[in-house]
C-alpha cells in the first residue's frame, strides 16, 4: 500500500528561503535509509507557501490569490511517497525522520483505483491508463 | 518548472473513514485529468484517503509523538494532488483555473524546489538527492 508522508511546518518560510546544509545532510541520511529499504517511490520539497498561489472557485469562476497565506496555521513543506505493507510500517518510517522545530509529518494512505466502488470505477475508467501514461520523470 | 497542485476540498477534514468520491464529480475530474495528460504536462496524480484514516507524527523535544486522525485543529486538508511540468507560473495558474472545482474547494499551487536551485553547500550536502529521485518510481 502507498502512503504519502506530508511534512508540515508551523511558519511560512521567507519567499527565497533555502534549506541549510546541515539540515539537508541529516535529511539525506534519512532518505538514503528509505531508498535502501526499497520503500521510497518519490519525494519533493516545495518552495515557500509565501511564493505559492491559491485558486478557489466561487460560483464556478476561478479566483486567484497569491501567497503568503497569513490565516494558515501550518503549511506543507514537501512529501515522501512510500510503498509499505501496513500503516504501522508507515508510522515507523515517519518516527525515524530527523526532528526539526515546529515540524510534523502527516501520513495519508493513497486512494487506489481498486478501492473505488463499481460506479466510481466506471466513471474513472481512464484513470489507470492516465496514471500509466504520466510522464513521471525526475526533476531537472 | 514543476508545480504541485494541491487539492483542498472543504469538509474533507471531517470525512469519515472509507469516504469515497462521488461518481459524477469523478467523471468531470477525469476529463480534466485527461486534458492535462494530452497537453503533456501531467507528471503524477493521486487521491488520498481522508485524514480520519491518517496519522500525525510530531516531534516535541525531538521525540516522535503519534496522534491518530481526524485532526480536530485542521481547517484545510489535502484530498489529492497533481504534479505538473509547465513553462511558467502563469501556465500553472491557467491549468488550476480550468479544474472543474466547486465552491468548496481550493487548489494551492506550489513550485517544486529543484536541486539546481539550491546553494552550492546545500547541493554538496544533498548529493544523491537526484539519484534517489530517479532511482525508483513505480506505479501502484
Amino acid at each position: 500500500m502507498r502512503f504519502m508522508m506530508i511534512t508540515k511546518e508551523r511558519k511560512q518560510a521567507d519567499p527565497d528561503a533555502m534549506p541549510d546544509a546541515r539540515g539537508a545532510a541529516t535529511m539525506m541520511k534519512y532518505m538514503e535509509s528509505l531508498a535502501k529499504a526499497g520503500v521510497l517511490l518519490a519525494f519533493d520539497g516545495l518552495r515557500s507557501a509565501a511564493m505559492g498561489t491559491q485558486v478557489s472557485f466561487s460560483e464556478g469562476k476561478p479566483v486567484v490569490t497569491d501567497g503568503p497565506f497569513p490565516e494558515a496555521k501550518e503549511v506543507i513543506g514537501g512529501y515522501w511517497m512510500i510503498q509499505v505493507n501496513s500503516k504501522e510500517e508507515a508510522i515507523e518510517w515517519a518516527m525515524r525522520c530527523p526532528a526539526f522545530p515546529d515540524f510534523a509529518i502527516e501520513i495519508r494512505q493513497v486512494l487506489e483505483f481498486s478501492e473505488f466502488p463499481a460506479e466510481v470505477q466506471a466513471a474513472a475508467a481512464i484513470y489507470p491508463r492516465l496514471k500509466a501514461q504520466c510522464r513521471n520523470r525526475p526533476g531537472t | 518548472m514543476r508545480f504541485m497542485m494541491l487539492m483542498i476540498p472543504k469538509g474533507y477534514e471531517k470525512a469519515t473513514p472509507g469516504t469515497m468520491p462521488d461518481a459524477k464529480i469523478v467523471a468531470a475530474m477525469m476529463k480534466y485529468n485527461e486534458s492535462l495528460q494530452k497537453a503533456g504536462v501531467l507528471l503524477a496524480l493521486d487521491g488520498l484517503h481522508p485524514p480520519s484514516m491518517g496519522v500525525r507524527i510530531s516531534f516535541p523535544r525531538g521525540k516522535p509523538k503519534v496522534t491518530d486522525g481526524p485532526f480536530a485543529e485542521a481547517k484545510e486538508v489535502i484530498g489529492g494532488y497533481w504534479m505538473i511540468q509547465v513553462r511558467s507560473r502563469e501556465e500553472a495558474i491557467e491549468w488550476a483555473s480550468r479544474c472543474p472545482g466547486s465552491d468548496d474547494c481550493v487548489i494551492e499551487l506550489r513550485q517544486v524546489q529543484e536541486m539546481c536551485g539550491f546553494p552550492a553547500d546545500v547541493q554538496e550536502a544533498a548529493r544523491g538527492y537526484t539519484e534517489f529521485q530517479s532511482g525508483r518510481s513505480r506505479p501502484a
